[in-house]
């Protein structure tokens, strides 16, 4: 039953765009492919719940169609990534429905329909492969429907550069990830998962190594840990707000289910160092991505940038997952492993909600500029309220979602203390202080997006004259934050079948749930903190509403509240060293040295990686490849002097080896 | 019996809150050789506030009246997960120093909101000063408290208070020492004195939680007034409990319940002393040297955790 149910959801997919691209320009059939589209991923987070929860193994084999193997199995770490896509995918599917009919019309609407179920289904693919083929042929295609995605809400120059440099890094990183799967060959059977993880046993340690770095920059790339992180802040933000959703919530996700699949169920481990590298980039991504985020005033890109910093946070629990492998705690490592996935869970969640929150905003404003926002809380109470719950779970409040998966990872870091190697067990503790501090940081950074968008005083006509959006778009808002506290109360739904999952893939005795109490105590701090809030909430307060004291002046205007910038600035102050802003200051004078008669200030922050290390890359393959034209003379006679001298090398070569 | 005794803790440290408040303020008073207030003052300011009217601004969303209960249930929730008087806790083994320092975070964040949502440029200016010392606080204080867990072999607060109160007060491991370090840094942050913020200004140059709560007036205020109150006694009662736990009572034994109350108060006497001695002798420090002061603490607190691993 569950297998052909997951049989139709994967032909159902491949079925909407056809029937949609067929009847062109028919809204009737839009809204029927919308509504199709709904239903299909609510079957499939049924399949993928089942089999998550009951750990059903599910299989297709399609290599009688396709000229290479191509298979997929869903196993209980599949069946949790798919669950991802799918329970993330259907409110965002609702969202779209006004959000579609609202902003496109025609054609547009036509490929907004005909390509999301096709970025779902390569998405599918890819968490359910299990062999290469199937796996790379998902990979790539996600990365091209995704693509096509950003390029239904336009193609300026701007924007197709951006998508360039988005296209052009996926296609890096999906290189480093074939290179990885090739150099299996040789030892394995065949390119399916099965024999791959048989051949890996035996492999010698330096193509281990080879495998894991290619994978570790591969799968790097697309989830964007630092410094791979460049396209991601370029393209996420210049989707369309669902489509951006999808990439930022479930898409980056694909990655951690590659990184995962291949460095703890193919390879199975490794040496110590593996786990510290991938701490150091979790680290390394999650700090610099929440302190970029924090100096953004685009609603769009501080989310991008702070998806950067959950990955990194991922990233930081697989790590210390790595580092216990290595070092003979297996039951550990499996609780640092479902730490890092309920994160990936829990940042899906929040994640589409701000997105989709963020789209509300757009749509009610046409705007995504901070500094051109502020009280929509009071104009728009649905979206306001749903916004103000993601940002309490993305900073890992108590009872709200993001909270319980950062604290497994915070013990999971201190049980490190118990491993008897000296250096694991001081970097792992001082692991804690690291989220500690991206948490702090993420506090201050969602408190300063949530103060100046949605509290105070509005800075904009626009932002004044806010309504609340669509009921069906409220309504998928909605849907994400109530499943956002529900599991910041009862974690224990997932928590327990993915400690199950991660024992199976490490092959280990789950720890059993004496460890998190957590999971028991957060229903009773939710009962206390209930019980004091209606207590107090029913004390007799008599309200008075009078204008804001304005220090005796006539009254108070927008201009006078703080802004982003100025909020962010003591912290911009003490972190100057990480972000190194040009500024320059052109002022032109009426009378020197006192009466300016204009002052222009400029400054720019480009990341500094751009600055140093693409830069001189891009600088470096032009500077090549300038030198390379002039082997290009236009003269036949010396085309064919080369071919002569390839043919004697070739000779040559031939007579040697 | 158990459950009265954690219920009466909680309680106790609500009730005796505006209590050190007052007398803090009388000791700073006398250092200062001038005439204060009764050291009941807070709990009359505190009756006449919730008899007043709460101005709310007109720009204000629901939310601006809904931080304060916010902050006060959060950090009365917190203040059950600290031993005061016997080693337990109303959330029992499960109330661990993480899900403290996050549920401390929880009324910091709202009240936050709260300022923002004021539309003047105060509330800003509070909120963006108090973002920038949160933000650097909470890795030293989760840092000290976890190289006392790893020492202790417990996460949960009670289980570190027990396992600290049977050791020999003389054959203490030096990480106490850094760690205690670290968490008096943190905590005077985190209760907003000096030389981090002055609880008496009203000078916008200095200000940071003073100016987060200018425009609250009335019950809210009172609310406000309080929690920030809760804060500072159960972060007192945290460092007594996990640095100096003896003389608490890990038996409900009558002979063990007569002493804890002694101890604590003389626990709390000593902090509050301490806490008068440097208010009136230091001055706040600039702005951005906070951060080095919070350096500081980091730097204990990576000392900590490092000696608990070299140590072994």
């Amino acid at each position: 039953m569950i297998q052909a149910a997951f049989n139709s959801f994967l032909a159902a997919l491949l079925m909407i765009p056809a029937a949609t691209l067929f009847c062109r320009r028919d809204s009737r059939m839009r809204r029927l492919s919308s509504l199709l589209l709904l239903l299909v991923l609510l079957v499939g987070a049924f399949v993928a719940g089942v089999s998550f929860w009951r750990g059903d193994r599910l299989a297709l084999d399609l290599s009688w169609v396709t000229p290479f193997p191509f298979a997929l199995t869903v196993d209980r770490l599949s069946a949790f990534f798919l669950l991802i896509i799918c329970a993330v995918g259907a409110p965002v599917a609702l969202f779209s429905i006004s959000y579609v009919e609202r902003h496109y019309s025609g054609s547009k609407a036509d490929w907004m329909w005909a390509l999301l179920p096709l970025f779902v289904l390569s998405m599918a693919i890819v968490v359910t492969a299990s062999t290469a083929f199937a796996f790379l042929f998902g990979w790539e295609l996600m990365t091209l429907f995704s693509a096509g995605l950003i390029l239904i809400d336009g193609d300026s120059e701007r924007r197709l550069h951006n998508i360039f440099i988005y296209l052009l890094m996926m296609h890096a990183g999906a290189a480093a990830v074939i290179a990885s799967f090739f150099l299996f060959l040789p030892h394995a059977a065949g390119l399916d998962f099965a024999s791959m993880r048989v051949a890996a046993a035996s492999m010698p340690v330096g193509l281990r190594t080879a495998i894991f770095l290619l994978s570790f920059v591969g799968f790097g790339t697309k989830a964007g840990i630092v410094p791979f992180h460049l396209w991601l802040p370029k393209a996420h933000p210049i989707a369309p707000s669902p489509v951006s959703a999808l990439m930022s919530a479930v898409m980056l996700k694909t990655a951690i289910y590659g990184f995962v699949r291949f460095t703890f169920d193919i390879l199975g481990g490794g040496p110590t160092w593996w786990g510290y590298l991938v701490l150091l980039a979790g680290a390394v991504t999650g700090l610099l991505g929440i302190l970029y985020a924090l100096t953004e005033h685009d609603l769009k890109r501080l989310l991008a940038y702070s998806s950067v910093e959950n990955i990194g946070v991922i990233y930081l629990g697989l790590g210390a997952a790595l580092v216990f492998m290595a070092n003979n705690a297996p039951a550990w490592a499996a609780v640092a492993l479902a730490a890092a996935l309920l994160h990936a869970l829990n940042h899906s969640l929040f994640k589409s909600l701000l997105f989709l929150g963020a789209g509300a905003v757009a749509d009610a404003t046409h705007t995504l500029d901070v500094e051109l926002l502020g009280g929509l809380l009071k104009r728009m109470r649905v979206t306001g309220t749903v916004f103000l719950i993601g940002c309490c779970s993305i900073i890992g409040l108590p009872l709200f979602n993001g909270f319980a998966g950062e604290w497994i990872l915070f013990r999971s870091f201190i049980a490190g203390a118990e491993i008897p190697g000296i250096s694991c067990a001081i970097v792992l503790p001082l692991m804690a202080g690291v989220l500690a501090l991206i948490g702090g940081i993420a506090a201050s950074c969602f408190a300063k997006l949530y103060g100046v968008a949605f509290l105070g005083r509005p800075r904009s006509l626009e932002a004044e004259q806010a309504t609340e959006v669509a009921t069906s778009m409220q309504v998928s808002m909605a849907l994400l934050a109530a499943a956002c506290v529900a599991l910041g109360i009862l974690p224990g739904i997932v928590l327990s079948p993915l400690m199950a999952l991660a024992g199976e893939l490490l092959h280990t005795q789950a720890l059993s749930d004496a460890v998190f109490p957590i999971t028991h105590t957060l229903p009773l701090i939710a009962v206390c903190v209930g019980a004091v809030l209606i207590v107090v909430a029913g004390v007799r307060r008599i309200r008075r509403i009078s204008p804001t004291w304005a220090c005796g002046l006539p009254a108070l205007n927008s201009r006078m509240q703080y802004s982003s910038a100025a909020f962010s600035k003591p912290l911009r102050k003490v972190f100057s060293r990480v972000y190194e802003a040009d500024r320059t200051v052109d002022v032109e004078y009426a009378q020197e040295p006192y009466f300016p008669k204009s002052i222009v200030y400029r400054s720019v922050r480009t990341t500094s990686f751009e600055k140093s290390l693409y830069q001189p890359a891009v600088d470096a393959i032009v500077g090549v490849a300038a030198r390379l034209r002039r082997l290009q003379t236009g003269n036949m006679q010396v085309y064919l002097l080369y071919i002569f001298l390839a043919l004697i090398a070739l000779l040559v070569f031939m007579r040697f080896a | 019996m158990n459950l009265a005794i954690d219920l009466m803790q909680v309680l106790l440290l609500i009730a005796i809150a505006p209590l050190v408040r007052g007398v803090n303020a009388r000791l700073k008073v006398w250092m200062q050789n001038r005439r204060g207030a009764s050291v009941w003052r807070p709990y009359v300011d505190l009756l006449k506030l919730f008899r007043k009217e709460d101005m709310v601004p007109d720009t204000a969303s629901p939310l601006f009246r809904l931080a304060p209960v916010i902050l006060f249930a959060a950090t009365v929730t917190a203040a059950a997960l600290v031993p005061v008087l016997h080693a337990s806790a109303l959330f029992g083994v499960g109330g661990d120093f993480i899900l403290l320092v996050y549920l401390l975070a929880i009324g910091r964040f709202f009240l936050m909101l709260g300022a923002m949502d004021g539309g003047s440029s105060f509330g800003g200016l509070g909120a963006s000063r108090e973002a920038l010392v949160s933000a650097l606080a909470e890795a030293p204080m989760l840092l000290a408290l976890t190289s006392v867990a790893i020492l202790t072999h417990t996460i949960s607060l009670p289980g570190i208070v027990l396992a600290t109160v049977v050791q020999n007060p003389l054959h203490l491991s030096p990480v106490y020492v850094f760690a205690f370090g670290a968490m008096v840094l943190v905590a005077i942050a985190e209760t907003g004195r000096i030389p981090v913020d002055n609880p008496s200004t009203h000078l916008e140059l200095t200000m940071i939680h003073e100016a987060m709560v200018l425009e609250y007036s009335g019950p809210s205020l009172a609310l406000i007034e309080w929690a920030s109150a809760v804060k500072l006694t159960l972060i007192m009662a945290l460092l007594a409990g996990v640095f100096a736990p003896w003389g608490m009572a890990t038996s409900a034994s009558i002979g063990a319940m007569a002493l804890a109350p002694v101890a604590f108060v003389l626990k709390l006497a000593v902090l509050t002393i301490a806490i008068a001695v440097i208010e009136s002798s230091m001055a706040k420090l600039r702005m951005y040297l906070v951060p080095d002061f919070l350096g500081m603490a980091s730097a204990l607190a990576i000392l900590a955790v490092a000696f608990t691993a070299l140590m072994r």
